[in-house]
Protein backbone atom coordinates (compact mmCIF):
# COMPACT_ATOMS: atom_id res chain seq x y z
CA UNK A 1 0.00 0.00 0.00
CA UNK A 2 2.92 2.31 0.68
CA UNK A 3 4.21 1.95 -2.89
CA UNK A 4 0.70 2.34 -4.31
CA UNK A 5 0.28 5.55 -2.30
CA UNK A 6 3.58 6.92 -3.58
CA UNK A 7 2.83 6.17 -7.23
CA UNK A 8 -0.74 7.49 -6.91
CA UNK A 9 0.56 10.69 -5.30
CA UNK A 10 2.97 11.23 -8.19
CA UNK A 11 0.16 10.70 -10.71
CA UNK A 12 -2.08 13.10 -8.77
CA UNK A 13 0.70 15.70 -8.58
CA UNK A 14 1.36 15.49 -12.33
CA UNK A 15 -2.35 15.72 -13.10
CA UNK A 16 -2.77 18.77 -10.84
CA UNK A 17 0.25 20.44 -12.46
CA UNK A 18 -0.88 19.83 -16.04
CA UNK A 19 -4.59 20.59 -15.51
CA UNK A 20 -3.84 23.67 -13.39
CA UNK A 21 -1.37 25.07 -15.93
CA UNK A 22 -3.80 24.47 -18.83
CA UNK A 23 -6.70 26.11 -16.96
CA UNK A 24 -4.56 29.11 -15.98
CA UNK A 25 -3.24 29.71 -19.50
CA UNK A 26 -6.60 29.18 -21.20
CA UNK A 27 -8.46 31.41 -18.75
CA UNK A 28 -5.87 34.15 -19.24
CA UNK A 29 -6.30 33.87 -23.02
CA UNK A 30 -10.09 34.19 -22.61
CA UNK A 31 -9.64 37.22 -20.31
CA UNK A 32 -7.44 38.85 -22.98
CA UNK A 33 -10.03 38.10 -25.72
CA UNK A 34 -7.65 35.73 -27.46
CA UNK A 35 -8.75 32.35 -28.84
CA UNK A 36 -8.43 29.53 -26.30
CA UNK A 37 -8.19 26.39 -28.49
CA UNK A 38 -8.33 23.77 -25.71
CA UNK A 39 -11.43 25.27 -24.06
CA UNK A 40 -13.25 25.57 -27.39
CA UNK A 41 -12.57 22.02 -28.54
CA UNK A 42 -13.46 19.95 -25.53
CA UNK A 43 -17.27 20.24 -25.54
CA UNK A 44 -17.40 20.22 -21.73
CA UNK A 45 -19.48 23.38 -21.83
CA UNK A 46 -22.22 21.63 -23.78
CA UNK A 47 -22.25 18.69 -21.37
CA UNK A 48 -22.45 20.85 -18.24
CA UNK A 49 -25.24 23.05 -19.63
CA UNK A 50 -27.37 20.20 -21.01
CA UNK A 51 -26.93 17.25 -18.56
CA UNK A 52 -29.51 17.05 -15.76
CA UNK A 53 -29.02 15.74 -12.23
CA UNK A 54 -31.29 12.72 -12.80
CA UNK A 55 -29.51 11.63 -16.03
CA UNK A 56 -28.13 8.07 -15.83
CA UNK A 57 -24.68 9.35 -16.86
CA UNK A 58 -24.55 11.82 -13.97
CA UNK A 59 -25.72 9.14 -11.52
CA UNK A 60 -23.12 6.69 -12.82
CA UNK A 61 -20.28 9.18 -12.45
CA UNK A 62 -21.45 10.24 -8.96
CA UNK A 63 -21.87 6.63 -7.83
CA UNK A 64 -18.47 5.66 -9.20
CA UNK A 65 -16.83 8.62 -7.42
CA UNK A 66 -18.47 7.68 -4.12
CA UNK A 67 -17.50 4.00 -4.49
CA UNK A 68 -13.89 4.80 -5.43
CA UNK A 69 -13.74 7.19 -2.47
CA UNK A 70 -15.06 4.51 -0.10
CA UNK A 71 -12.55 1.97 -1.45
CA UNK A 72 -9.63 4.40 -0.98
CA UNK A 73 -10.90 5.29 2.50
CA UNK A 74 -11.09 1.64 3.53
CA UNK A 75 -7.60 0.98 2.18
CA UNK A 76 -6.16 3.95 4.07
CA UNK A 77 -7.93 3.33 7.38
CA UNK A 78 -7.25 -0.39 7.73
CA UNK A 79 -4.27 -1.43 9.83
CA UNK A 80 -1.08 -1.72 7.81
CA UNK A 81 1.64 -4.23 8.55
CA UNK A 82 4.44 -2.31 10.29
CA UNK A 83 7.68 -1.90 8.31
CA UNK A 84 9.77 -2.85 11.34
CA UNK A 85 9.75 -5.65 13.88
CA UNK A 86 10.53 -4.62 17.43
CA UNK A 87 12.96 -6.99 19.10
CA UNK A 88 13.09 -5.44 22.55
CA UNK A 89 10.74 -3.12 24.40
CA UNK A 90 13.54 -1.50 26.38
CA UNK A 91 16.42 -0.66 24.05
CA UNK A 92 14.56 0.58 20.96
CA UNK A 93 16.12 -2.03 18.64
CA UNK A 94 14.11 -2.87 15.52
CA UNK A 95 14.76 -5.11 12.55
CA UNK A 96 13.49 -4.28 9.09
CA UNK A 97 10.65 -6.74 8.46
CA UNK A 98 11.38 -7.31 4.75
CA UNK A 99 15.06 -8.06 5.51
CA UNK A 100 14.12 -10.55 8.24
CA UNK A 101 11.61 -12.31 5.99
CA UNK A 102 14.15 -12.49 3.15
CA UNK A 103 16.81 -13.93 5.45
CA UNK A 104 14.42 -16.55 6.80
CA UNK A 105 13.34 -17.44 3.26
CA UNK A 106 17.01 -17.84 2.28
CA UNK A 107 17.57 -20.09 5.29
CA UNK A 108 14.55 -22.24 4.37
CA UNK A 109 15.63 -22.47 0.71
CA UNK A 110 19.10 -23.67 1.79
CA UNK A 111 17.56 -26.89 3.18
CA UNK A 112 18.11 -29.78 0.73
CA UNK A 113 14.89 -30.67 -1.08
CA UNK A 114 13.38 -27.18 -0.78
CA UNK A 115 13.20 -25.09 -3.92
CA UNK A 116 11.33 -21.87 -3.24
CA UNK A 117 10.31 -20.40 0.09
CA UNK A 118 8.34 -17.40 1.18
CA UNK A 119 8.21 -16.25 4.81
CA UNK A 120 5.88 -13.87 6.61
CA UNK A 121 6.53 -12.83 10.20
CA UNK A 122 3.73 -11.66 12.46
CA UNK A 123 4.26 -10.27 15.93
CA UNK A 124 1.81 -11.11 18.72
CA UNK A 125 2.77 -9.39 21.93
CA UNK A 126 6.47 -9.99 22.36
CA UNK A 127 6.52 -13.19 20.29
CA UNK A 128 7.32 -13.57 16.61
CA UNK A 129 5.32 -16.06 14.57
CA UNK A 130 7.04 -16.94 11.28
CA UNK A 131 4.93 -18.59 8.58
CA UNK A 132 6.87 -20.45 5.91
CA UNK A 133 5.37 -21.44 2.57
CA UNK A 134 7.77 -23.45 0.49
CA UNK A 135 7.86 -25.78 -2.47
CA UNK A 136 9.75 -29.01 -2.01
CA UNK A 137 9.83 -32.35 -0.28
CA UNK A 138 7.21 -32.42 2.55
CA UNK A 139 9.56 -34.69 4.51
CA UNK A 140 11.94 -31.73 4.96
CA UNK A 141 9.48 -29.92 7.25
CA UNK A 142 11.48 -30.48 10.43
CA UNK A 143 14.73 -29.34 8.77
CA UNK A 144 13.05 -26.15 7.49
CA UNK A 145 11.72 -25.40 10.96
CA UNK A 146 15.17 -25.96 12.44
CA UNK A 147 16.87 -23.74 9.79
CA UNK A 148 14.39 -20.91 10.41
CA UNK A 149 14.88 -21.28 14.14
CA UNK A 150 18.67 -21.08 13.75
CA UNK A 151 18.41 -18.00 11.54
CA UNK A 152 16.13 -16.30 14.07
CA UNK A 153 18.73 -17.04 16.71
CA UNK A 154 21.42 -15.46 14.49
CA UNK A 155 19.23 -12.36 14.12
CA UNK A 156 18.90 -12.15 17.91
CA UNK A 157 15.13 -12.32 17.55
CA UNK A 158 12.99 -12.28 20.70
CA UNK A 159 11.03 -15.30 21.90
CA UNK A 160 9.63 -17.14 18.91
CA UNK A 161 6.17 -18.65 18.96
CA UNK A 162 5.10 -21.50 16.78
CA UNK A 163 6.85 -21.68 13.40
CA UNK A 164 4.27 -22.63 10.81
CA UNK A 165 5.73 -24.52 7.86
CA UNK A 166 3.68 -25.37 4.80
CA UNK A 167 5.61 -27.46 2.31
CA UNK A 168 3.91 -28.08 -1.01
CA UNK A 169 5.27 -30.90 -3.15
CA UNK A 170 6.78 -29.73 -6.39
CA UNK A 171 4.74 -30.43 -9.51
CA UNK A 172 6.48 -32.70 -11.94
CA UNK A 173 6.58 -31.51 -15.58
CA UNK A 174 4.29 -33.56 -17.82
CA UNK B 1 6.87 12.57 1.95
CA UNK B 2 6.36 10.17 4.82
CA UNK B 3 3.92 7.27 4.79
CA UNK B 4 1.71 9.11 7.28
CA UNK B 5 1.59 12.18 5.00
CA UNK B 6 0.57 10.00 2.04
CA UNK B 7 -2.08 8.33 4.15
CA UNK B 8 -3.49 11.70 5.23
CA UNK B 9 -3.47 13.04 1.66
CA UNK B 10 -5.37 10.05 0.29
CA UNK B 11 -7.82 10.02 3.21
CA UNK B 12 -8.67 13.64 2.38
CA UNK B 13 -9.00 12.81 -1.35
CA UNK B 14 -11.24 9.83 -0.50
CA UNK B 15 -13.46 11.95 1.79
CA UNK B 16 -13.83 14.58 -0.95
CA UNK B 17 -14.79 11.89 -3.47
CA UNK B 18 -17.34 10.33 -1.09
CA UNK B 19 -18.77 13.74 -0.19
CA UNK B 20 -19.00 14.95 -3.81
CA UNK B 21 -20.42 11.66 -5.09
CA UNK B 22 -22.84 11.40 -2.17
CA UNK B 23 -24.18 14.93 -2.58
CA UNK B 24 -24.60 14.48 -6.36
CA UNK B 25 -26.44 11.19 -5.79
CA UNK B 26 -28.57 12.81 -3.08
CA UNK B 27 -29.65 15.62 -5.41
CA UNK B 28 -30.14 13.19 -8.29
CA UNK B 29 -32.50 10.94 -6.25
CA UNK B 30 -34.25 13.95 -4.67
CA UNK B 31 -33.03 13.02 -1.18
CA UNK B 32 -31.19 16.31 -0.73
CA UNK B 33 -32.64 19.78 -1.47
CA UNK B 34 -32.41 20.65 -5.19
CA UNK B 35 -34.27 19.97 -8.39
CA UNK B 36 -33.24 16.62 -9.98
CA UNK B 37 -34.55 17.86 -13.32
CA UNK B 38 -32.34 20.96 -13.36
CA UNK B 39 -29.23 21.11 -15.53
CA UNK B 40 -25.85 20.85 -13.78
CA UNK B 41 -24.88 24.44 -14.63
CA UNK B 42 -28.03 26.50 -14.96
CA UNK B 43 -28.72 29.74 -16.78
CA UNK B 44 -28.50 31.73 -13.54
CA UNK B 45 -24.95 30.60 -12.85
CA UNK B 46 -23.93 31.34 -16.44
CA UNK B 47 -25.42 34.85 -16.21
CA UNK B 48 -23.56 35.52 -12.98
CA UNK B 49 -20.33 34.28 -14.58
CA UNK B 50 -20.79 36.55 -17.63
CA UNK B 51 -21.72 39.56 -15.48
CA UNK B 52 -18.58 39.10 -13.37
CA UNK B 53 -16.28 38.92 -16.45
CA UNK B 54 -13.39 39.60 -16.77
CA UNK B 55 -12.93 38.99 -13.01
CA UNK B 56 -14.51 35.55 -13.22
CA UNK B 57 -12.04 34.39 -15.89
CA UNK B 58 -9.17 35.97 -13.98
CA UNK B 59 -10.32 34.10 -10.85
CA UNK B 60 -10.33 30.89 -12.91
CA UNK B 61 -6.77 31.69 -14.07
CA UNK B 62 -5.65 32.25 -10.46
CA UNK B 63 -7.35 29.03 -9.35
CA UNK B 64 -5.59 27.17 -12.17
CA UNK B 65 -2.24 28.68 -11.18
CA UNK B 66 -2.77 27.67 -7.54
CA UNK B 67 -3.70 24.15 -8.64
CA UNK B 68 -0.54 23.92 -10.76
CA UNK B 69 1.54 25.26 -7.87
CA UNK B 70 0.09 22.66 -5.51
CA UNK B 71 0.86 19.95 -8.08
CA UNK B 72 4.44 21.20 -8.52
CA UNK B 73 5.04 21.26 -4.76
CA UNK B 74 3.59 17.79 -4.31
CA UNK B 75 5.75 16.49 -7.18
CA UNK B 76 8.86 18.14 -5.71
CA UNK B 77 8.19 16.50 -2.33
CA UNK B 78 7.70 13.12 -3.99
CA UNK B 79 10.96 13.38 -5.90
CA UNK B 80 12.89 14.71 -2.93
CA UNK B 81 15.17 12.07 -1.41
CA UNK B 82 14.27 11.63 2.26
CA UNK B 83 17.95 11.35 3.30
CA UNK B 84 18.50 15.01 2.49
CA UNK B 85 15.49 16.06 4.52
CA UNK B 86 16.63 14.27 7.65
CA UNK B 87 18.56 17.03 9.35
CA UNK B 88 18.00 17.29 13.06
CA UNK B 89 18.36 20.38 15.21
CA UNK B 90 19.05 20.54 18.91
CA UNK B 91 17.51 23.64 20.41
CA UNK B 92 17.45 25.04 23.92
CA UNK B 93 15.71 28.17 25.25
CA UNK B 94 18.15 30.59 26.91
CA UNK B 95 17.73 32.61 30.09
CA UNK B 96 17.18 35.73 28.01
CA UNK B 97 14.62 35.82 25.18
CA UNK B 98 15.80 33.65 22.32
CA UNK B 99 16.75 30.09 21.64
CA UNK B 100 20.07 28.40 20.91
CA UNK B 101 19.97 26.04 17.93
CA UNK B 102 22.71 23.59 17.10
CA UNK B 103 22.97 21.84 13.74
CA UNK B 104 23.51 18.27 14.75
CA UNK B 105 25.44 17.13 11.68
CA UNK B 106 28.85 17.21 13.39
CA UNK B 107 27.68 15.17 16.39
CA UNK B 108 25.71 12.82 14.18
CA UNK B 109 28.69 12.24 11.86
CA UNK B 110 30.89 11.45 14.86
CA UNK B 111 28.42 8.81 16.03
CA UNK B 112 28.08 7.44 12.48
CA UNK B 113 31.89 7.03 12.25
CA UNK B 114 31.91 5.20 15.57
CA UNK B 115 29.06 2.93 14.47
CA UNK B 116 30.76 1.97 11.18
CA UNK B 117 33.85 0.96 13.17
CA UNK B 118 32.33 -2.50 13.53
CA UNK B 119 33.00 -4.68 10.46
CA UNK B 120 29.39 -5.88 10.58
CA UNK B 121 28.03 -2.36 9.99
CA UNK B 122 28.24 -1.30 6.36
CA UNK B 123 26.42 2.03 6.66
CA UNK B 124 24.99 4.07 9.50
CA UNK B 125 22.68 7.07 9.53
CA UNK B 126 22.07 9.12 12.66
CA UNK B 127 19.55 11.89 13.31
CA UNK B 128 19.39 13.86 16.55
CA UNK B 129 16.35 15.90 17.50
CA UNK B 130 14.96 17.48 20.63
CA UNK B 131 16.60 19.34 23.51
CA UNK B 132 20.45 19.23 23.86
CA UNK B 133 20.82 17.67 27.28
CA UNK B 134 18.51 14.78 26.43
CA UNK B 135 18.10 14.49 22.64
CA UNK B 136 16.14 11.84 20.76
CA UNK B 137 18.55 9.62 18.82
CA UNK B 138 17.35 7.90 15.62
CA UNK B 139 19.77 5.39 14.13
CA UNK B 140 19.57 3.29 10.98
CA UNK B 141 22.28 0.71 10.41
CA UNK B 142 22.82 -1.47 7.34
CA UNK B 143 24.44 -4.74 8.40
CA UNK B 144 26.51 -7.05 6.24
CA UNK B 145 25.18 -10.51 5.46
CA UNK B 146 27.60 -12.19 7.87
CA UNK B 147 27.02 -9.80 10.79
CA UNK B 148 25.93 -11.29 14.12
CA UNK B 149 22.94 -9.19 15.15
CA UNK B 150 23.57 -9.60 18.87
CA UNK B 151 27.19 -8.42 18.54
CA UNK B 152 26.23 -5.41 16.42
CA UNK B 153 23.47 -4.57 18.86
CA UNK B 154 25.96 -4.47 21.70
CA UNK B 155 28.36 -2.39 19.56
CA UNK B 156 25.61 0.14 18.79
CA UNK B 157 24.73 0.52 22.45
CA UNK B 158 28.41 0.94 23.38
CA UNK B 159 28.76 3.63 20.68
CA UNK B 160 25.70 5.45 22.02
CA UNK B 161 27.11 5.26 25.56
CA UNK B 162 30.45 6.71 24.33
CA UNK B 163 28.58 9.43 22.47
CA UNK B 164 26.57 10.30 25.59
CA UNK B 165 29.75 10.58 27.65
CA UNK B 166 31.80 12.67 25.20
CA UNK B 167 28.99 14.95 23.92
CA UNK B 168 27.28 15.27 27.28
CA UNK B 169 23.95 14.30 25.72
CA UNK B 170 22.14 11.43 27.37
CA UNK B 171 19.55 10.16 24.86
CA UNK B 172 16.00 10.57 26.08
CA UNK B 173 14.77 8.20 23.40
CA UNK B 174 16.80 5.76 21.33
CA UNK B 175 15.38 4.22 18.18
CA UNK B 176 17.51 1.83 16.11
CA UNK B 177 16.47 0.19 12.85
CA UNK B 178 18.73 -2.52 11.45
CA UNK B 179 18.57 -3.70 7.86
CA UNK B 180 20.41 -6.90 7.09
CA UNK B 181 21.71 -7.72 3.65
CA UNK B 182 20.28 -10.85 2.06
CA UNK B 183 22.43 -13.90 1.52
CA UNK B 184 23.95 -16.43 3.84
CA UNK B 185 27.46 -16.06 5.25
Amino acid sequence: MRTVNRVASMVLATALLVVGAVVAVQALLVALDRPAPLLDRTGWYGVLTSARWHDPGVRTVAGAAALVGLAILAAQLRRWTPVRLRTDERDGWHLHRRCVERRLADAATAVPGVRRARVRVRRRGTEWHPRVRATGDPAARAEVEFAVHQELHRLAAPRTGQITVRLLPQRRPV
Amino acid sequence: MTDAAHRLLWTIVALLLVLGGGVALGVSFDVLPGDPGAVLVGAGALDRWRLAAPWSTLAAAVAGALLALAGARLLARELHRPDHAMRGTLSRPGRRPGRTRLATEVLAHALERDLTGDPGVRRARVVLTGAPPRPDVWIRVDLTADARAAGVREHVHSAVRRFATTAGCQPAHLDVTARIEPGRP
